[in-house]
């Protein structure tokens, strides 16, 4: 959509070129001329573009990781009333009948189904010397068997990790001091981008020791409640909402959080329609326990409201800030006109009518625009793989994510197309000034 | 100062771009003082306090934080078990309520975040003086603090009154003695309630917040078994979200934070004991990134905006009146008084544009929008303070100077015998 | 002469009167001109400040139109044609030389000369055919590339004449064409003038105050207070 605007837009502008008889040299010697004022009124431009770029590709790696995430045939069961996973409570006796309803898949003989029970973790994070205590918000996954969950989650772990074992915790090596066992490390996956989080805490002699400066990396360990954790394996996640996400044996990570049963049962049914039909079922049919089932698809979905909010707020920013483009390139430009109104009276005395004298200004108001605008894509893009931590969904039950930014071609397109749209708009008012000049007025 | 009438006189020259200018100005510190309007808040939230110091106690480990009712009278008395335990001064109960008024579509223009309390800790006279365990309420101008006794005073013989934040005035579109009903929506779903609107808190930091009895919150937890085949509701032993405790001074909260965090009734589960500033600091780590890019990137996107318009204005009109710069420099004006006049020009367009932008960003945000729609944390909207009056004309006359300043020196520069010989 | 003319004339202005309005005031500019231009002359218009010369030029080039009365140039009535023919109709007609020269700063001598052709359909190699004869005419061969401030004022109107003629035009008019230039360029740019009338037999009429120029001229005419006063036919 944004892609055929903007060759629709570049198609008017080879369109007015190709009417203008008034070369372009003409306007590109003038912007040369007037170097500071051209510079000026297209960084202005670029400062626009460049936030907004950056802005967009914010947005961009949202909604890559919220429509990332969720599969058509997976069905995602929480607790009746339960509008998201934090707040969801499913009594553990009921689950295996619906793990071997007919629609689930099976794979060697067991049901492909994820008992899960997510929690939010609140982790003092080591301060920095000197400031107040902090503390982060974690997302735990307390999982049975990780490579199942995985495979029904279609991750796989980064070279060089593994799965956490079945009893989910190791040794620690022993405490040189006083000679006491400390109690084992529990085991965690860690989603790419929490690894990239908790990377931050180390500190400088722990970072020049560290495996990978970029985050905790397979043998880093942490703390989170009163346990030492070590990192076994790191997921392939960049793009799902698992990004953000610690994994780990339920039965630990319940015991120190205090979350007693699952939250969450993912089925991976046979396919898109099944998965439709198994839904169907355990919202109306079913009546052992009341149950909100979804599509896992759909679950996600809902996430993106939130970048939806952030795009109204962008546009409504973009709107605002292009007011400083627009009238700034009309202060140019109106100087312009009546810098050159002689040139303009030639012009006309020569045989050019109205309509080229617009087209020429018009095009050289284009031209800053889009040189400005060009240059904030280029400024804004190099936000491209930035990582930052953002809060999905609203009402108390947002989870914290870490994405990283993405620059498309859709978002250079939006670019340029406000860029050239800010210089459409600034340049008409001036351009027709310069069409309404009579040719005896303007050189006398 | 005899230069005064020159300057305006030289704005007045082309009105076109002086207003183009000055509506750049204006716009964009309009979005300056929004972003600050957020900063300035959350700043002043997380600044710890010298004295009404206050704490605040959440679950340690889990989030959103659901602890016992019954914390609530161990937390009361401090978690004190032994003689010389530090006592807590006051408290507060915090329990969340949250509902819409659209249960068909619920968002967040319907959705209202309202605390079930004691009213009495909302505000009472105490000792004859006003007190309160709402941040931000005590330092109310005195007919405000009469409204606000007087209005929890009808809620504490109303069982289902509530008050409301100015923004809820307009969300519900009810007036004050009117009734609307809420339903739970995430964690208080299943629980509707109907309230009636004893009163209004002042405008300001309470626009989005409602309170109400905590009587009437734990009555209908309690009877919704009795409604739902006897099942209780999911929050039934965990309703209260957040406990305020009031201490005399930093070194008794320590002490209290202590005894909190390391009693044996407080430990299923646990707790943490933190001061007010730095759970809020804590509660929009989250949100860092955020306010990060509102801060070093919107913020000063915007300056440079109108740094560079305001520049771009400003030496075009000193290119056009070469001539004119030339001809006061005959009459015997110095360098430096020209470049007064040219910084003078844009001083007094920046710094007006900024004064109008200020006075329009608060008249238009605060009454007319009804806040900047903010959401994070327990920060919903936040309000322009009346210290954007004085943002606005320093941001606008800062970046007018800054931005002026290239062009002033060139119009210093000018070279008299250059210019004429171009004329001529 | 060595083109032969026809006899019917170029230019025919036919009780030509124009009026301006200031305000509630009207002033009479032109009151009843009739003149005939015959192909190849050199044609001089003297007259006081305000005596019209210059608005009886604008008329005749096409940029302005009488108030009553008719111009003919060649075949075409252009006192009755509509804004935009005669922006077209003037590109291929009319050649103007300036007192100011009016050349675009920003391009260089070669890229003034071509800006009239632009408006035609020509290939660029016609086109740099045409701009390269034309500036040979001038003898400004060797400053093709020179920018108009880079050129001196009798340099610039020499440009200003190849761009005049680049075209071909029907005819040349010429409005103060030395006003701005010192004497020894002024005569300079006079000889070559008729130079072109004389080798090309180009029809061209100019507008002066300057007796030496006037002294170039086949015929001169006075004009004053909107009439024709005085006509002096040298040939």
């Amino acid at each position: 959509m944004i892609l055929e605007l903007l060759a629709v837009a570049v198609a008017l502008m080879l369109l007015l070129w190709g009417i203008g008889k008034i070369p372009l040299s003409y306007n590109l010697r003038n912007l040369t001329v007037r170097w500071k004022t051209t510079l000026m009124t297209a960084l202005a431009f670029t400062a626009v573009i460049a936030l907004l770029t950056v802005m967009m590709a914010f947005v961009g790696g949202m909604k890559k990781m919220t429509e990332g995430t969720g599969r058509p045939d997976n069905v995602l069961v929480l607790s009746d009333g339960a509008t998201d996973e934090v707040i969801s409570n499913l009594p553990i006796g009921d689950l295996s009948e619906i793990e071997n309803l007919p629609e689930v898949a099976r794979a060697e003989g067991r049901p492909l189904a994820s008992r899960e029970a997510f929690m939010v973790a609140i982790q003092s994070a080591p301060t920095p010397s000197g400031g107040r205590p902090k503390r982060r918000i974690l997302q735990l996954r307390g999982i049975e068997d990780p490579r199942l969950t995985a495979w029904i989650h279609d991750l796989e772990l980064l070279p060089g990790g593994s799965w956490f074992s079945e009893a989910g915790v190791q040794e620690a090596p022993a405490d040189g001091n006083n000679g006491n066992t400390p109690a084992p490390m529990i085991q965690a996956v860690l989603g790419e981008g929490v690894a990239r989080e908790l990377g931050r805490d180390r500190t400088a002699e722990q970072l020049a020791a560290a495996n990978n400066p970029d985050r905790l990396d397979v043998g880093d360990t942490f703390t989170l409640g009163d346990r030492t954790w070590i990192v076994v394996g790191v997921l392939d996640s960049a793009d799902s909402i698992f990004n953000s996400e610690i994994w780990a044996k339920r039965s630990l990570a319940a015991a120190v959080f205090g979350k007693e049963n699952y939250t969450t049962l993912v089925l991976r049914a046979k396919d898109a329609e099944a998965a439709k039909r198994l839904k169907t079922f355990l919202a109306e049919d079913y009546e052992k326990a009341a149950l909100n089932p979804k599509v896992e698809l759909d679950f996600y979905k809902d996430l993106s409201e939130t970048s939806a909010q952030f795009s109204y707020a962008i546009g409504f920013l973009a709107i605002v800030m292009s007011i400083g483009g627009i009238f700034g390139v009309m202060n140019t430009m109106f100087a312009a006109v009546s810098q050159r109104e002689g040139d303009i009276g030639v012009l006309r005395l020569l045989g050019f009518n109205r309509r080229q004298i617009l087209v020429s200004f018009l095009l050289e108001s284009l031209l800053i625009a889009m040189v400005g605008g060009l240059l904030g894509c280029a400024i804004g893009s190099l936000s491209d793989g930035w990582t930052a931590s953002s809060v999905v969904g609203g009402h108390g039950s947002g989870k914290f994510i870490v994405l990283q930014l993405a620059v498309d071609a859709e978002i250079i397109a939006t670019g340029i197309l406000l860029s050239l749209s800010m210089g459409l708009l600034g340049g008409l008012l001036p351009a027709l000034s310069a069409m309404r000049l009579r040719p005896l007025d303007a050189l006398r | 100062m005899k230069y005064l009438r020159l300057i305006f006189r030289n704005i007045g020259r082309n009105p076109l771009r002086s207003s183009l200018t000055s509506l750049v100005t204006i716009v964009l510190v309009f979005v300056v003082t929004m972003v600050w309007s957020i900063l300035w808040l959350l700043n002043i939230v997380t600044t710890e306090k010298s004295e009404n110091f206050q704490a605040m106690v959440t679950e340690r480990w889990s989030a959103p934080s659901h602890m016992p009712l019954s914390y609530a009278e161990v937390l009361g008395r401090g978690a004190a078990r032994n003689p010389g335990d530090v006592k807590p001064l006051d408290s507060m109960t915090w329990q969340f309520y949250i509902g819409t008024l659209d249960p068909k579509n619920p968002s967040s223009k319907n959705v209202i975040f309202s605390i079930a309390c004691d009213p009495d800790k909302i505000a009472a006279v105490k000792e004859g003086k006003f007190a309160t365990m709402m941040d931000g309420l005590e330092s109310l101008p005195d007919a405000q603090e009469a409204q606000v006794l007087a209005d929890v005073a009808k809620l504490k013989d109303t069982p289902r009154g509530i008050i409301v934040g100015q923004n809820h005035l307009k969300t519900t579109n009810k007036r004050i003695g009117e009734r609307f009903k809420l339903t739970g929506v995430s964690i208080t779903k299943g629980l509707d309630l109907e309230f009636e609107i004893v009163g209004a808190f002042p405008p300001g930091r309470y626009d989005t917040m409602a309170v109400f009895n905590r009587e009437y919150y734990n009555n209908e937890l309690d009877a919704y078994p009795r409604t739902h085949n006897g099942q209780k509701h999911p929050l039934a032993d965990r309703s209260l979200n957040l406990m305020v405790l009031k201490v005399a001074d930093s070194a008794a909260f320590t002490r209290l934070a202590s005894q909190i965090e390391n009693s044996p009734e407080l430990s299923n589960p646990a707790v943490r004991c933190e001061t007010m500033a730095s759970g809020l600091a804590s509660m929009l780590e989250m949100f860092r990134d955020l306010i990060w890019a509102m801060r070093w990137m919107l913020a000063p996107a915007c300056l440079a905006t109108i740094l560079l318009v305001i520049a771009n204005a400003i030496s075009i009109s000193v290119r056009e009146r070469r001539l004119e710069l030339a001809v006061l420099k005959v009459l015997g004006f110095r360098p430096y008084q020209i470049m007064v006049l040219v910084l003078g020009e844009s001083l007094l367009l920046g710094t007006g544009a900024g004064l109008i932008s200020a006075a329009l960003s608060y008249g238009v945000i605060n009454w007319w929008m009804g806040g900047i729609a903010f959401p994070i944390g327990f920060f919903d909207r936040f309000m322009v303070p009346a210290d954007a009056f004085w943002w606005g004309p320093v941001v606008g006359g800062l970046a007018a100077l800054l931005g002026s300043f290239m062009p002033a020196w060139t119009a210093r520069n000018v070279k008299v015998a250059e210019v004429f010989s171009k004329v001529a | 002469m060595n083109n032969p003319t026809n006899n019917d004339p170029i230019v025919r202005v036919h009780g030509v009167h124009k009026f301006f309005r200031r305000g509630s005031e009207r002033l009479d500019v032109l009151n009843g001109v009739t003149l005939d231009v015959t192909e190849g002359e050199f044609l001089g218009l003297m007259g006081p400040s305000g005596s019209g010369k210059t608005t009886l030029l604008n008329l005749i080039a096409g940029l302005d139109k009488p108030s009553q009365g008719e111009v003919r140039v060649g075949d075409r009535l252009i006192s009755s044609m509509s804004e935009g023919e005669l922006a077209g109709w003037r590109t291929r007609n009319i050649g103007f030389i300036f007192q100011f020269y009016h050349l675009l700063p920003v391009l260089n001598a070669y890229e003034n000369v071509e800006l009239p052709l632009l408006l035609l359909p020509l290939s660029a190699a016609q086109r740099r055919q045409q701009v390269t004869t034309a500036l040979e005419l001038v003898g400004l061969s060797n400053r093709v590339r020179h920018r108009p401030g880079q050129l001196s004022g009798g340099e610039q109107q020499r440009v200003g004449i190849a761009r005049a003629i680049v075209t071909d035009p029907t005819l040349i008019v010429a409005d103060e064409p030395t006003g701005d230039l010192d004497a020894h360029s002024a005569k300079e740019i006079l000889d070559l003038l008729c130079e072109l009338r004389q080798t090309l037999g180009k029809t061209i009429l100019l507008v002066t105050h300057d007796p030496r120029a006037a002294e170039r001229t086949n015929r001169l005419m006075h004009l004053d207070k909107g009439l024709l006063v005085e006509q002096t036919d040298r040939e």
